[in-house]
């Protein structure tokens, strides 16, 4: 199974790559200010937050589960993150605490999810909620601005000759670390073989609740990192920060070929369906397209990703009859 | 590699391009203003761009107004940026969260772009000016003036605010509670709470009746929400409190005429949009030409349509100030 899923091409991929070409030319004719190295590069900026918490939700979908409090749990790392800055703490100390406690609320998520078997959906929209509020008390009325450099090096810094954003590079790397976790270790063709069949999993010794456990806490400390590119990018600490912005997350994570389901999916499907939904988003920003414009053509990109597999099962019914005649050949 | 090395170039060149007539300046029409509000799609920003596009006119400006369809900060700074991208002589944007825009507001003043804000401020350095539609007193003064009107006996208060951090429904409160302990005239009110709606219509109605099952004196449910007032109005006449409980605040002509008219409320307050919209891009447009400076206190303008002289106050705030009261009868001579 595995070394024929090999053998195929990705063609969800390819036509993600085409998509993002296409659009790029077409954000080109819509705007003279679209096609610059430096617009390019920065404009990568607006999806980087929404990506580290897609790479980390892509992980907990593979098993056909959701986590949709990641956004709550970014603002929990915001106000941590003030906290640490109020007190004088360096970024050294600061960083992996923050990326600790968002860890711990995703263990929270997975012990919910996986030990108690709540459906998961109705537990991190309820830690969406609890997160949040948790932030609003901890960050108080007013939100908190003074960091020093040093805590928004990572998301304000630009590299090589101020061109590419320090986030971009992080993101790349979070990314290729994901992508080799889940497409070449044996704990991704675990959390797979949980989304395919969660009991012949259990049968063939898989731990599932530690498994489950394990990718909402990676799932959480993803979220402590976007916290932190956040607070470089906007320097602003409040419990409303990235209220809001699942929608896109979701919709990255469905738009790369992860099946809501689980049990199918790549994580360079979902790179690359942050790509298009940013080029697309950028293209129509520079054109001064209106808002509720976007936002519809967000829901029907999420909704065609949502087709996606039944239109992919329906090509395959339609091949099945030529593939074997092919074996009987 | 040689692609993107021209791209570079192409995108240095452009930058430069864009540069040089700045610094030459001495232009006083024919300016490119990019406006965004909190949120496009609401009425009442809507018809700010109106008056803002309708000043443009007058002026010879262009005015482009966009923005994301729901309040989110990171939209917000992602619709600045693009905005910067594109070059404009000034920018005019109502902030989400007056620090998470600055960043963005500060390199593109840096970039010679005038910078304006209204409706809500930005950090004081990130902008030139801020529009103030009426200042946090004449707000406050002016809801609980409403409030006079539905119950001139006075009694126990209630507020509905966006967040805890949105910063001009906090201060409205907070000034609102100190009139009522040193103020005379506002001596008869007593708030006894303060309720989070997230400028979110269900929400607000929701909380607007769980503040009068909380508190069974309750008089006057006070909100600077345009979105919360109304709900809570809606709420009173649904739960059958109608004549016990009123609901006042800044609301919309159109979302609080049915109330007004069958009695059921007496008073809202509120502003004119379109002229707020129409003054601000005229002090903008003003300021690019060289002929207003709102950095000196007292610098004053005359906004002819307007019908008034506004004048810069302290850190750059030039208050429009205009209040307006809404009753049964005169809320039909408004259309927005």
């Amino acid at each position: 199974m595995a070394s024929r899923a090999k053998r195929q091409w990705p063609f969800w991929e390819i036509a993600l790559v085409v998509a993002i070409f296409a659009a790029g030319a077409w954000s080109s004719t819509l705007s003279p200010y679209y096609l610059s190295v430096d617009q390019l590069f920065s404009s990568t900026r607006a999806f980087i937050i929404p990506g580290l918490l897609a790479l980390g939700l892509a992980v907990v979908v593979s098993f056909g589960e959701i986590d949709i409090s990641l956004a709550s749990t970014l603002a929990v790392g915001t106000v941590a993150l003030s906290k640490f800055s109020a007190a004088g703490a360096p970024l050294s100390v600061a960083a992996p605490i923050v990326v600790l406690i968002c860890g711990v609320c995703g263990v929270f998520n997975g012990v919910l999810v996986a030990k108690w078997r709540l459906p998961s959906l109705a537990v991190t929209l309820g830690t969406m909620g609890a997160f949040r509020g948790l932030a609003f008390i901890v960050g108080s009325e007013v939100g908190y601005t003074d960091f020093n450099d040093a805590y928004s090096w990572l998301g304000s810094e630009y590299l090589f000759g101020g061109v590419v954003p320090a986030s971009l590079i992080l993101f790349a790397v979070a990314a290729i670390a994901v992508w080799f976790l889940m497409h070449r270790t044996i704990y991704g063709r675990r959390c797979f073989s949980i989304g395919l069949n969660p009991d012949a999993a259990w049968f063939a010794g898989v731990g599932v609740i530690g498994v489950k456990i394990a990718a909402y806490a990676l799932a959480g400390a993803f979220a402590g990192l976007a916290a932190i590119v956040w607070i470089g990018q906007y320097g602003s600490a409040r419990g409303d920060n990235a209220d809001g912005s699942i929608l896109f997350v979701v919709t990255a994570v469905v738009l790369g070929g992860m099946d809501i389901n689980g049990g199918r999916g790549t994580i360079s499907g979902v790179a690359l369906a942050l790509f298009l939904l940013g080029t697309i988003r950028n293209g129509m920003g520079l054109a001064n397209i209106g808002g509720p414009t976007q936002t519809v053509v967000l829901g029907l990109l999420l909704v065609g990703g949502v087709l996606r597999p039944a239109f992919a099962a329906a090509l395959a019914r339609l091949r099945r009859p030529v593939e074997s005649a092919d074996a009987g050949a | 590699m040689l692609n993107r090395r021209e791209f570079g170039m192409l995108g240095a060149g452009l930058a430069m391009s864009g540069l040089a007539p700045r610094l030459a300046m001495a232009k006083d029409s024919g300016f490119k203003i990019m406006m965004t509000p909190k949120w496009t799609g609401f009425p009442y920003f809507e018809l700010t761009g109106d008056g803002a596009k309708a000043a443009a006119k007058d002026l010879g400006d262009t005015v482009i107004y966009a923005g994301a369809d729901h309040a989110d900060v990171s939209l917000q700074v992602e619709t600045l940026q693009n905005f910067v991208t594109q070059k404009p002589d000034a920018i005019i944007l109502a902030a989400i969260d007056l620090n998470a825009v600055a960043p963005v507001l500060v390199d593109a003043r840096k970039k010679g772009i005038v910078v304006a804000t209204y409706d809500a401020d930005a950090a004081v350095p990130a902008r030139d000016f801020f529009c103030n539609q009426l200042s946090y007193e004449q707000a406050a003064k002016l809801m609980l003036d409403c409030a006079l009107i539905d119950v001139p006996e006075g009694g126990e208060i209630a507020f509905i605010a966006a967040s805890p951090t949105s910063p001009n429904h906090m201060a409205h409160i907070k000034i609102m509670t100190e009139l009522s302990q040193s103020d005379a005239k506002y001596k008869v009110f007593k708030p006894v709470d303060t309720q989070f709606a997230a400028d979110d219509d269900a929400k607000s109605y929701d909380v607007a009746v769980n503040l009068m099952q909380a508190h069974p004196n309750l008089k006057v449910i006070i909100s600077s929400s345009a979105v919360s007032a109304p709900a809570a109005a809606r709420a009173i006449e649904a739960s059958g409190h109608v004549g016990k409980v009123y609901a006042t605040g800044f609301a919309l002509p159109s979302a609080i005429k049915r109330y007004l008219e069958n009695g059921s409320q007496k008073a809202f307050g509120f502003w004119d949009p379109f002229e707020l919209g129409y003054v601000v891009a005229y002090e903008t447009h003003m300021k690019l030409a060289g002929k207003f400076d709102p950095s000196k206190v007292g610098a004053t303008i005359e906004v002819p349509k307007a019908n008034a002289t506004f004048t810069a106050g302290k850190d750059g705030e030039v208050v429009y100030g205009k209040p307006l009261i809404f009753t049964k009868e005169t809320v039909g001579k408004y259309n927005f």
